[in-house]
């Protein structure tokens, strides 16, 4: 949810996502392009900063989006830095990879301005602004059918479970875990009926007002998207081309 | 009530479901054109059955639904008109709700009509600023309340300008100035010639506001009347499991302790207490 918050009362809202998009693909091209390290921390830094200084997303709401992506970006490179291995008594040990340090730096460097600009793209654009974007674009219709839905349906759902949770929890439904089990797979089996349940209402509501197949939505308008765009390609080729160049 | 006036007319419509269950027993009623329609029974009394036939979505089984006078054609074609002219909005709008963008979700009628971006554009602002949700068309549909969305629900169906619009069970779950808000949105539509269908437990309610009063009881259509003539008809609303309202009552006292005359009838206590300030004694 702190994404979703974050998408809806950024400063760049109403920023065209199309914009938006080619400004965080600049930077996705910029951190692979990067030729050291350092020049791919250098552009993460610069896309933290217009995520936190333009965008106007809190510093610690920006630390805790990344922190998970970040954990496992440290997790996953320090087996190029370390290796388990038996050592002469035929114990196992940790073994240090002198070798290993600077692909380390290198991956750590890149995909963490990878993150960034994934992260500044999700922060500052609801989902729905980027579904259109993709509509857009013309991505198929059946991906952006099953976004357009799984999207909606995940709030009805966490909705769902929320209450049917709380009303377990509230006769005692996980007091022991045993209970806790038993109330788990009924919460679970409950959820699948509703799944099947609200899928068919869907259905008819679509039937109900004229469906004949593909679902159809208006494109949202953003004014001054040729400005927006203009800006967001300037300063896209300024990152790609310092990253080249540094 | 003449026969051109009838927009939507049920014949004797029966309906029974896979599992066996009655939907529609022989059930007959009409709604005329421009009038505000209220539908009570109790629950599993058909009245949802009821408006699932009125938009197309179930075909009778029995009897003849009429649209302007004419039997509902069941082609492609002949659905795509009728759900053009009959707006259907159902209880719960998170089981309708497609789209997580209110703006998106409201244009999703209209396009399937097959119209240009420009008037769809056109309609759903005229269909959210109907509602009084024209500030909140670029907001998520789960940041809004019940009645927002139940509002986003009916401006759906509004932007395809339907001329019969049905409403199941509208103030469910609405506290009471989300009810207001609703009604006061719905008196527009009808202020703009909208035919109105809605279905509702409250008698109270129905009394005040309808013109004429439906009743339902396991899936017969029991009886159709103007909802002046309430008081008159306190048997078929026992015979639905139907309460009277409670004005009806208070007014008979008053009439009996010789507080107020028999007539005017009120139809709502604020009805009634001006009645009684303006000392319309008997």
């Amino acid at each position: 949810m702190l994404i979703e918050q974050s998408a809806y009362t950024n400063r760049w809202r109403s920023i065209s996502p199309a914009a938006k998009g080619l400004f965080a693909l600049s930077g996705l091209i910029a951190s692979f392009a990067a030729a050291t390290p350092t020049t791919a921390a250098v552009v993460a830094l610069a896309l933290v900063a217009t995520t936190l200084l333009g965008a106007g997303i809190g510093c610690a709401r920006l630390a805790r989006v990344a922190a998970p992506a970040l954990g496992f970006l440290l997790i996953g490179s320090l087996s190029l830095l370390v290796s388990p291995a038996l050592d002469a008594s035929g114990s196992l040990t940790l073994q240090w990879l002198p070798e290993g340090s600077a692909p380390f730096f290198r991956l750590v460097a890149r995909s963490g301005a990878a993150l960034a600009a994934l992260l500044f793209l999700v922060l500052t654009t609801p989902l729905i602004d980027l579904i259109a974007l993709m509509r857009r674009l013309r991505f198929p219709d059946v991906l952006l059918e099953l976004m357009v839905v799984c999207y909606r349906m995940l709030f009805v759902f966490s909705e769902a479970l929320h209450d049917t949770l709380t009303a377990q929890a509230a006769r005692l439904g996980y007091a022991t875990p045993r209970l806790a089990l038993r109330s788990l797979g009924q919460l679970t089996a409950n959820l699948a009926i509703q799944v099947w349940s609200r899928a068919h209402d869907l259905h008819i509501a679509a039937l109900a007002r004229n469906n004949d197949g593909p679902l159809r939505f208006i494109e949202p308008t953003f004014a001054d998207t040729r400005r927006d765009l203009a800006i967001a390609a300037l300063a896209g080729s300024i990152l790609i081309l310092g990253a080249t160049l540094l | 009530m003449s026969f051109n006036d009838v927009l939507l007319q049920f014949e004797q419509v029966a309906y029974r479901y896979p599992d066996g269950s009655i939907g529609l027993d022989g059930c007959s009623l009409g709604i005329r054109a421009g009038s505000r329609n209220a539908l009570l029974g109790a629950n599993g009394a058909g009245k949802t059955t009821l408006f699932q036939h009125a938009n197309g979505l179930l075909q009778p089984q029995g009897g003849v639904v009429r649209y302007a006078g004419t039997p509902v054609d069941y082609s492609r074609a002949g659905l795509r008109r009728l759900r053009t002219d009959i707006g259907l909005v159902f209880q719960n709008p998170d089981r309708q709700l497609f789209s997580a963008s209110v703006r998106e979700d409201v244009s999703f009628g209209p396009l399937n009509l097959g119209l240009d971006t420009d008037t769809v554009r056109q309609r759903v602002d005229a269909a959210l600023d109907a509602v009084g949700l024209a500030h909140a068309a670029d907001k998520a549909v789960h940041n809004l309340s019940f009645g927002q969305k139940k509002r986003v629900c009916i401006a759906g169906v509004l932007a395809m300008e339907p001329k019969l619009l049905i409403l199941d069970e509208p103030m469910a779950g609405l506290d009471n100035a989300m009810r207001e808000e609703l009604l006061s949105a719905l008196n527009g539509l009808h202020a703009k010639g909208i035919t109105l269908l809605l279905a509702t437990h409250d008698i109270d309610f129905a009394y005040r506001w309808a013109d004429d009063i439906h009743l339902m009881a396991r899936g017969r259509c029991t009886a159709s009347f103007a909802s002046a003539a309430m008081p008159a008809r306190e048997d078929d609303l026992k015979a639905a499991g139907l309460p009277s309202p409670q004005v009806i009552a208070l007014h008979r006292a008053l009439v009996a302790r010789g507080l107020l005359a028999a007539t005017p009838l009120p139809r709502s206590q604020r009805e009634l207490v001006a009645l009684l300030e303006t000392g319309a004694l008997s």
